[in-house]
């Protein structure tokens, strides 16, 4: 009779580098696993999409008159009608979605998305002229895209070489020329900009951030409808398989160019030529991400921080005012809670968040908090994604077995998190579904 | 005019009192509530009738032995606070949550203390009066002890002992005061007025009137019960004690020290204006000081009670006004502050202001409770279209002659309230909504209901600030013992002015029509010479 022998548990993988010691070790090993900042849940998957898609509607709006401003409205010193794009900008085919596409990536249409058509026909209020609605502010609030394009322009130096070439001889030499051509014919301007030719070149440069951000949201939208599109075919199965659609959604359009054209009447003014070779990842997204998500600006909520007080960091890479860091409650005492564009993704939500938010704190009452922290966990995803695609781009694979390179992978990912290491965050809250 | 009105009004809250109890245990909190609600509405209503048809007064012998009968009236001075009583009865009853704990027996209580207070303010002998007064104590201090809070029991025996010196105070003083009359052995109040007392005798009673009203109101270094009991008693049982119950010692003041004493009271008066600038003063810098709403409350209440003292101290004719509006002001405000904190206590479950912020914020917090608290400290300060300011300006104007530095203390005092009240919003009201706190539940307009009805009332006697100073303009002027203006610029104005008072006299003035003998023996003793103190 044979002795029986004790069945050895299998071995678990030995970890080829010790655990992380982070506070935020927990999120640093997820990531490290392909996950996400966001925990892997399927109410916040359904979350993110929902107000992916809410999102997606108004920045179709966006990112159309964004350009209709860098391109067409330009220097016009009376900007009244800048929030009233043409018809040309309404139908301007999507240059990554639709028939026409020369790179089609995204499924979505060509023209302007119906939900936006219909609501700025008839908004909230109904069918009026436009002038009304928009007195009415019963409209797609541009103002939030402005505030974000500034936020870029003012922290400038955020890696890349946008910013440096607009302050190059070449660009000044378009803008002149974009100038000149422009204001061709009045000689008033002509003088004002004779005397003061800085104040003209810096209004410039400022629509060279408008075409910027302009052409980033040209990707994303049509990104977000078609996530919203997968969900509903039952496509994700999870938090990190949406992540990984923008990570891999990042990479298709990374070489995308970032450029600026100015027309006057046919004349096309090439103020920051596609030659130049600035890309959509490095030009766009990653300076968008940094400006808006991190930093913005300390002024922009109800809550005045005191400089003098040392309540705002001297150095503006410091700055921490973004909707990774806002407290969306009181409609802005940290940073910029994007008031504007949460009510702009309550007139999109999708019926399955509305009837979510009903069920959790003051149910109608209080949606526009409720989408206002859903967007929240959407913003730390979609940073999720841009933390891995640069460690895609910069570092090494998740399953590398070189434990170097692991440890580079994990101090990146640390030096990421110790961004999160400020009170202000709100990656703790967005750890647990009880924050509403 | 049948004296049926003059019983109604002590019936109905009786009557309810004791039957409340009777009704079925499986009876739900809420139709208890309702039936007490509507009790203390009809008492309303009835004292409106009052209003418009003055009834005679009711005398009826009981134990005459003792002196004591059973002699109701109504006048200019207590219609108003009957009134001001049955109001802050019905806003306290539906203050009350809908799941009140033990209601048949809450409601009762909160009756039966209306029903001592309302039988305070029609006594017109001094006996029932003290009856009534006593009675108060004894609902009261249950109702704390039972529904109080954490320190109920220490908050209820400290009620307990002030409340019994106060009322052996004024039980010691009545009973001297019919003793050692030398008109004879009475306690009607109209005999009282015409008391024969030596001017030593004379101060022993106010002495003792002070302590017991004093305790009651009540006066720095008395107070020592309030901030306690306010911060523990259940909400509606404080909006009663701050409205209405304090009122009787305001009351008993007027009608026991300047109208029976008024020699002694006008000798003691700087004193007394002295305590009310102290007790002004006190009041506001302990509100500043406090991290707890409902003590803030308690104290901001203290303070605006020594501008009330301040005013009865003066006794001229405007100050007087001034005090009765005040009494009404007064009542009206801190019942509302207090329904507003406790809507805020039930659905935060907090008053403690560090551990609140963003009340005011419209999505998640409290705004309209919020706002409404808001509107009751800007009343409180005095703020002009509400019912802080005709009360506030009048007691100003009719103090600043009599004794301009107290009331220039009492001025900067009340200016404290915006001091105090800006604290706390910029606190509670605003800054940042913790997610992790802030899951609370909306009010609902049936909670809401007796701080918006209260805060119709602010406004509108702000707005029409006649329905605070109307009723009390001839009963006040025949009291007061002073000029409105110094003698030395216009010698022959406090005559004229009582004279213009009376001429000005509301048509309806009921002072006019129910009791117009009985300001005579004040008018008496009106003419004092202006010298005195």
């Amino acid at each position: 009779m044979s002795t029986p022998t004790a069945t050895a548990p299998a071995a678990a993988p030995t970890p080829l580098i010790p655990p992380s010691t982070h506070r935020w070790a927990e999120v640093i090993h997820r990531l490290e696993a392909g996950g996400s900042m966001l925990p892997d849940t399927p109410e916040n998957l359904m979350q993110i999409i929902g107000i992916y898609k809410a999102y997606a509607v108004p920045m179709d709006f966006y990112w159309r008159d964004l350009l209709y401003i860098a391109e067409r409205v330009f220097l016009n010193p009376l900007p009244a009608f800048k929030y009233f794009p043409s018809q040309e900008y309404l139908d301007r085919p999507n240059a990554y979605a639709g028939e026409q596409s020369q790179l089609r990536i995204w499924r979505g249409g060509e023209k302007a998305h119906p939900e936006l058509l219909q609501f700025m026909a008839t908004g909230e209020t109904g069918a009026m002229p436009k002038l009304l609605h928009h007195l009415w502010h019963d409209r797609i609030n541009m103002e939030f895209a402005e505030a974000c394009m500034q936020a870029m322009l003012w922290h400038q130096g955020m890696g890349g070489r946008f910013n440096d070439y607009l302050a190059s001889e070449a660009y000044r030499a378009n803008a002149d020329r974009a100038i000149k051509a422009y204001f061709k014919g009045n000689p008033a301007m002509l003088a004002l900009y004779a005397l003061f030719p800085e104040m003209f070149m810096e209004q410039v440069k400022q629509m060279s951030y408008y075409a910027n951000l302009g052409l980033f949201w040209e990707v994303m939208a049509p990104v977000f409808f078609e996530m919203s599109d997968i969900y509903d075919e039952g496509g994700f199965k999870g938090v990190p398989d949406a992540m990984n659609f923008l990570v891999n959604g990042i990479f298709a359009v990374a070489g995308r160019p970032i450029y600026h054209h100015v027309y006057v009447g046919d004349e096309c003014i090439e103020v920051i030529p596609k030659s130049e070779g600035f890309t959509w990842l490095y030009e766009a997204a990653l300076p968008y991400v940094e400006a808006v998500f991190y930093r913005t600006a300390p002024f922009r909520g109800t809550k005045s921080y005191n400089a003098q007080a040392g309540q705002v960091p001297g150095d503006q890479a410091d700055f921490h005012y973004g909707i990774l860091y806002a407290d969306v409650f009181p409609v802005g005492s940290a940073g910029i809670p994007p008031t504007l564009l949460m009510q702009d993704m309550l007139h999109f939500l999708p019926p399955y968040l509305k009837d979510l938010y009903k069920q959790h704190r003051r149910g109608e009452q209080d949606q526009l908090i409720q989408l206002g922290i859903t967007f929240q966990r959407s913003m730390y995803n979609v940073t999720s994604a841009v933390i891995q695609a640069l460690r895609c781009a910069l570092l090494y694979p998740l399953d590398d077995t070189d434990p170097d390179h692991l440890l580079a992978n994990r101090h990146f990912f640390e030096a990421q998190m110790d961004r999160f290491l400020r009170p202000e965050a709100r990656l703790d809250a967005i750890q647990t579904q009880a924050y509403r | 005019m049948t004296t049926l009105p003059l019983v109604l009004l002590l019936a109905l809250p009786l009557g309810a009192g004791l039957l409340l109890p009777l009704l079925g245990a499986a009876s739900s909190a809420l139709l208890v509530r309702n039936l007490a609600a509507l009790v203390a509405a009809a008492q309303l209503l009835v004292g409106l009738v009052c209003w418009r048809l003055p009834p005679p007064p009711l005398h009826l012998a009981w134990v005459p032995k003792l002196g004591l009968e059973l002699e109701l009236g109504l006048d200019n001075l207590s219609l108003p606070l009957v009134l001001l009583t049955a109001l802050l009865t019905i806003a306290a009853v539906l203050s009350a949550p809908a799941d009140q704990p033990r209601p048949r027996l809450f409601f009762s209580l909160l009756l039966a203390t209306n029903l001592g207070v309302v039988g305070a303010f029609l006594a017109r002998n001094a006996l029932l009066f003290v009856l009534a007064y006593e009675l108060v104590l004894i609902p009261t201090t249950l109702l704390v002890a039972i529904w109080g809070g954490p320190r109920q029991a220490g908050a209820a025996i400290r009620f307990l002992l002030y409340g019994a010196v106060s009322g052996l105070s004024l039980l010691a003083a009545v009973l001297a005061f019919g003793w050692l009359n030398a008109n004879g052995f009475s306690f009607n109040f109209d005999d009282l007025a015409q008391a024969s007392l030596s001017p030593r005798s004379q101060g022993w009673i106010l002495a003792l009137l002070l302590l017991a009203f004093g305790l009651k109101l009540p006066i720095v270094p008395l107070h020592g019960w309030q901030p306690l009991t306010y911060s523990q008693a259940p909400i509606p049982v404080v909006m009663l004690l701050g409205g209405a119950v304090s009122k009787m010692g305001a009351y008993g003041l007027l009608r026991f020290g300047v109208g029976f004493l008024p020699e002694a009271w006008a000798a003691w008066s700087p004193w007394i204006a002295a305590a009310g600038a102290v007790t002004a003063v006190y009041g506001a810098l302990n509100a500043i000081a406090q991290l707890e709403m409902r003590r803030l409350m308690a104290y901001s209440s203290l303070g605006h009670l020594g501008l009330l003292v301040l005013a009865l101290a003066a006794a001229t004719p405007m100050s007087l006004q001034g005090a009765v509006a005040q009494i009404l002001a007064h009542g009206l405000i801190v019942a509302l502050l207090f329904a507003c904190v406790g809507l805020i206590e039930r659905k935060t479950g907090t008053t403690a202001i560090p551990e609140l912020s963003g009340l005011l914020n419209p999505l998640r917090g409290l705004p309209f409770t919020s706002g409404m608290l808001l509107l009751a400290l800007m009343a409180a300060a005095g703020i002009p279209g509400l019912a802080g300011f005709p009360a506030e300006l009048l007691v100003f104007e009719g103090s600043w002659t009599a004794f301009p530095r107290d009331t220039l203390i009492c001025l900067l005092a009340s200016s404290l309230t915006a001091v105090y009240a800006v604290r706390l919003f910029n606190r509670v009201g605003f800054g940042r909504l913790d997610n992790a706190r802030a899951d609370w539940q909306p009010t609902h307009w049936g909670e809401r209901l007796p701080a918006l009805a209260l805060t119709v009332t602010v406004i509108a006697a702000g707005i029409w600030p006649q329905a605070l100073v109307g009723w009390s303009e001839a009963a006040t002027a025949s009291l007061a013992l002073r000029p409105s203006v110094m003698p030395s610029m216009l010698g022959a104005q406090p005559a004229a002015a009582r004279s213009a008072s009376a001429q000005s006299l509301p048509a309806r003035s009921i002072a006019a029509r129910i009791v117009p003998a009985q300001a005579a023996p004040a008018l008496a003793v009106a003419a004092l010479p202006p010298g005195r103190p």
